[in-house]
């Protein structure tokens, strides 16, 4: 193993966040809205309130642009 | 092909193309695992592994034929796809690399080319098992070099972020990483390719309904539109297609680098 102690910004380290950030997006989105959402559809299923399922789902797809941002953002 | 099958049906009415385009019977009767897309897949295989002999098993200093071609694709999976995430270990993870974008683009071009025309990849299995390859590997890799516990530390709480958040946080990564990341992986490139295909096949059937079948002087220029339409698909599906296996390989790399090294 090469040792990767040293940091040091390279332009590759850019390409690398931002096609990173980019490509992993979906997939963070989908997992908020899945997670939150179906909480909050749980939530709609046992309390009757039905306006909890789009919090979860809104709620859920905000933390997961806050996590993308706090990732990969600056 | 479906094309003939669909004209043949002597219907008054244009239908268009549907999933009937995906069923493909046994090739051999009896073997009902030996479709169109198996004998694709193998026959990509085959023209993958030919195509590297030929350009790498006997390197000369100066490059002629499919060495030059075999280069230039190396060089553009190390610079574009294994250097900006794997850095220093690019070299190691070549091999891997260069064969599932080659694999995969080839793969993708059965899908335009003459008489075959059916890009592997709209069988979903088929990058099922390319994904869960991947993930079985970053899933090894980041607990052979980051322990199990801190596979899962590195990955659900990364460093820098308020302690309340990260309840919130940690399950969305974990769920992200473990289950919708390799699911996505293989979705994208599946529903591309089969997307494509139907427009393709969309396209030239109302060229083939209008101008052959059923020509009258008020549908034959929509006949044209559809020819017109099916050579402008056909490039613009390469293009996806190339696109298509370059993700695909990209973020095969993105998933092995952070598994090697945990983001920061």
């Amino acid at each position: 193993m090469p040792a990767m102690s040293e940091k040091k910004i390279r332009p590759e380290d850019d390409a690398r966040d931002f096609a990173g950030a980019a490509w992993s997006i979906p997939s963070y989105l989908l997992s908020g809205m899945a997670l939150y959402g179906g909480a909050g559809w749980l939530l709609s299923k046992w309390t009757g309130v039905i306006v909890f399922t789009p919090i979860g789902l809104i709620l859920g797809v905000a933390l997961a642009v806050y996590l993308v941002y706090r990732k990969h953002g600056r | 092909m479906s094309t003939l099958t669909l004209l043949a049906s002597g219907e008054d009415k244009f239908t268009p193309p549907g999933l009937e385009l995906f069923d493909s019977p046994p090739i051999i009767p009896g073997v009902v695992w030996f479709t169109k897309p198996v004998l694709l897949a193998l026959l990509s295989t085959l023209i993958v592994v030919a195509f590297c002999w030929s350009a790498f098993a006997k390197p000369k200093l100066v490059p002629r034929g499919a060495q030059n071609i075999g280069e230039m694709g190396y060089m553009f999976v190390r610079d574009q796809v294994a250097r900006p995430f794997l850095g220093k270990d690019a070299d190691r993870w070549m091999g891997p690399l260069l064969s599932i974008f080659l694999l995969v683009w080839v793969w993708n071009l059965m899908g335009v080319l003459p008489l075959l025309q059916f890009p592997v990849a709209s069988h979903i299995a088929f990058p099922i098992v390319l994904a869960l390859g991947v993930y079985f590997l970053k899933l090894y890799l980041g607990i052979k070099h980051q322990g199990l516990i801190g596979y899962f530390k590195n990955m659900m709480f990364p460093p820098g972020l308020p302690k309340p958040i990260y309840l919130l946080l940690a399950p969305i990564e974990l769920l992200s990483t473990m289950i919708i990341a390799p699911f996505t992986h293989a979705v994208r490139l599946f529903a591309n390719m089969f997307a494509g295909h139907l427009i393709l096949a969309f396209f030239s059937l109302v060229g083939f309904w209008f101008l052959f079948e059923k020509l009258t002087p008020l549908g034959a220029p929509i006949g044209v539109i559809g020819v017109v339409m099916t050579i402008a698909m056909t490039g613009f599906e390469m293009f996806i297609q190339f696109l298509q296996a370059f993700l695909f390989a990209m973020l095969a790399a993105m998933y092995i680098g952070n598994s090697l090294h945990p983001s920061h």
